[in-house]
């Protein structure tokens, strides 16, 4: 039993500090342009597909898994500002629009990896396999009774410190408060010269840069390490949860709720039946964590719709 | 006494159908799909046709919900799939015959509305769409976590077929021809909901729910009325799919993937959103144009199929803010009416008896 609950705090943080990374993109992007933004899992999953392809031999070219993870972060962030400017930027005022135009995107971005790639599952190689075989070290921790890997723990404290910065960059830079300013009050903020457009932009390649490096991050570090097209709806879903329970646009409270979903998600996973089920190659509490992330968010929106630290929401006037 | 009765007939026909061009056109067009099994059409078309008719209940179903309230479901398999593993349950654990297990299926889709409504009631917009769209994903988690009771993903097999009295390619025809008429059934009780007084309070819902709550209309009632209306015609859509041919008689986790909820929307909205009939003429048109011209004509894979689905709804919601084609058609049409007096334009039935009272 304490081996159970040891296991469950591990993990739990594991995940949580990713997850972390996952849900404040698609917090910030819907405080600035109030877009609710579907295509955040398939940027995620996009993101690890572009690792995939230049840190495995797969692609021909066999890059640094540092290297590729940048390469996979700008070239999401380029795509997203792209996608922002040809088809989000027309319709933005419209949330209905708004939510279509993205799951439409999220079809083609989900449909065209299925072209370029397949759908097989990928193995995704983590980021610090190459750092590890230099050191010499074999990929193993023990921590207390848990078996876990190097490569997680320093994959979730990886996520934390890219989450510190991205608060850093927020709290302090000034594009950072142009951003605050636009989530606080966007008619103001437009009166008071800040050129939303480009600041959208730039929100929107922002957050779909940490969604591409949490991609990576998640696909290596958990769930058996793979990748697949239809992998977005879990991260989608996840971030969507954590947003709702934090707060709308809230940045701490992106953070308190990763924490709490990551660990409701571990203590399901790994408390109820841990042994594989029979015919999938995913443990049996699993399939039942979503549910109940679901519902602990139906619960949240019904009691307290604003979340833990949003500000006021307008959910019935 | 009957010619009277036929000359009543009569005139309200052509004053209600034939002088109003688009609704006579539907009416060409119903009379035209009718025909098509008479004049021989091959079996591959008459299984695409059944399988626009009930995904046009569906889209329709959808089209209540969002395009006349404004409630922005993006899940709507749910109730599709509610649908299917109702009836395929009842089937699988008590053995049912099909006219029990869909009414009751219906049952249940009108007690999932009802459930999923009350909560989703609290939220609006960005957080209501999410929260259906998260619908799906559940009911698809518990279907496998309880993989005893609904086999999980291996579907539910061998459920039983509408017409086991007649042979295979009549039962084509045959279930053509009940999809038909559940769709022309469904669709008129639809637009006529969208079209009376409610679907009017439904539209200022729309417009302004303040506004509608402040001229004392119980916005709660009429919301979750219309979850529960669009709820079952949905699940109606989706337990008679089960049973047909085309599905190939299973229940299977596919009736609840994020590509149907997706798919209804892109029809929806390229046939015209709020219109109910937008839906109908959307899905058949992308339908036959989807099975027959792309799969059959010149074999484009699926992802190609979807990625041009998903390009056609961004192209018509940027550049024709999601008009639809429908509206353009009926658009086109009403320039063909002659300008009259409303007098004139109203029923003929009251002109004719306020003649004779005159004389």
């Amino acid at each position: 039993m304490i081996e159970l609950v040891e296991s469950i705090i591990i993990h739990g943080a594991i995940t949580s500090g990713m997850y972390a990374l996952l849900a404040v993109g698609f917090s910030m992007i819907y405080g600035v342009t109030e877009i609710t933004n579907l295509t955040h899992g398939c940027l995620f999953m996009i993101g690890s597909y572009v690792y995939f392809f230049f840190a495995t031999p797969y692609g021909g070219i066999q890059l640094d898994p540092f290297l590729a993870l940048l390469i996979a972060g700008v070239s999401v962030a380029i795509l997203a500002s792209v996608i922002y400017r040809l088809s989000l930027d027309p319709v933005v005022e419209d949330p209905l629009s708004v939510m279509v135009v993205t799951l439409s995107l999220a079809m083609i971005l989900q449909e065209s990896t299925i072209l370029i790639f397949r759908s097989y599952r990928r193995r995704v190689p983590s980021i610090w396999e190459g750092a590890l075989e230099m050191l010499g070290k074999e990929d193993f921790l023990v921590i207390g009774s848990v078996k876990t890997t190097y490569s997680r723990v320093l994959s979730a404290l990886f996520a934390l410190v890219l989450f510190a910065v991205l608060l850093i960059f927020i709290e302090r830079t000034k594009i950072g408060r142009a951003m605050r300013a636009l989530s606080q009050d966007r008619e103001v903020a437009m009166l008071m010269g800040t050129n939303v457009k480009r600041l959208s932009m730039l929100a929107m390649a922002i957050s779909a840069l940490f969604a591409a490096v949490a991609g990576v991050l998640i696909t290596s570090a958990t769930g058996g390490g793979v990748t697949y097209p239809q992998i977005w709806t879990g991260p989608l879903f996840m971030a969507f949860a954590i947003v709702v329970l934090g707060g709308l646009g809230s940045i701490k409270g992106a953070f308190v709720g990763s924490f709490i979903f990551g660990y409701i998600e571990n203590i399901f996973t790994l408390g109820i039946d841990p042994f594989m089920s029979e015919f999938m190659n995913v443990p049996k509490g699993a399939t039942l964590s979503t549910a109940v992330i679901m519902g602990t968010m139906l619960v949240v929106l019904i009691i307290r719709p604003k979340g833990l630290f949003g500000k006021r929401v307008e959910l019935e006037d | 006494m009957a010619t009277t009765y036929l000359r009543r007939f009569y005139s309200s026909f052509t004053a209600h159908i034939v002088d109003i061009p688009p609704r006579l056109l539907a009416l060409l067009l119903t009379l035209l799909l009718a025909f098509l099994p008479v004049a021989g059409i091959s079996r591959t078309m008459l299984l695409i046709l059944t399988t626009a008719n009930i995904t046009a209940i569906f889209a329709a179903s959808w089209d209540l919900l969002v395009g006349r309230t404004g409630q922005i479901s993006l899940g709507h398999a749910l109730f599709f799939g509610v649908g299917t593993y109702g009836t395929g349950m009842l089937f699988y654990w008590l053995r049912w015959p099909l006219w029990i297990t869909i009414p009751l299926s219906l049952l249940f889709g009108a007690g999932v509305a009802v459930i999923i409504g009350l909560p989703c009631l609290r939220v609006k917009g960005h957080y209501l769409a999410l929260v259906t769209l998260a619908f799906p994903i559940i009911l698809t988690g518990l279907i496998l976590y309880f993989r005893d009771y609904t086999l999980g993903d291996f579907g539910i097999w061998y459920l039983p077929e509408f017409f086991p009295f007649l042979t295979y390619h009549e039962q084509h025809i045959a279930e053509y021809y009940f999809t038909l008429l559940l769709l022309a059934v469904s669709g008129i009780i639809l637009y006529k909901i969208a079209n009376s007084k409610t679907g009017f309070v439904l539209v200022s819902i729309l417009d302004d729910e303040l506004a509608s709550k402040a001229s004392g209309i119980d916005v709660t009632k009429y919301k979750l009325m219309t979850f529960v209306i669009s709820g079952v015609f949905a699940t109606l859509a989706g337990s008679v799919n089960t049973h047909l041919i085309v599905s190939g008689h299973v229940a299977s986790l596919a009736s609840l993937g994020i590509a149907l909820s997706f798919l209804v929307i892109a029809y929806t909205i390229f046939g015209g959103i709020g219109t109910i009939y937008g839906p109908i003429v959307g899905v058949y048109v992308l339908v036959i144009l989807d099975r027959y011209v792309l799969t059959q004509l010149l074999h484009v894979g699926s992802s190609w199929r979807f990625i041009s689905y998903s390009a056609l709804v961004i192209a018509f919601l940027i550049l024709w803010r999601g008009r639809g084609l429908a509206r353009f058609v009926t658009d086109k049409l009403e320039d063909f009416e002659e300008a009259r007096d409303i007098d004139e334009r109203g029923p003929r039935i009251w002109k004719t008896y306020k003649k004779k009272e005159k004389e």
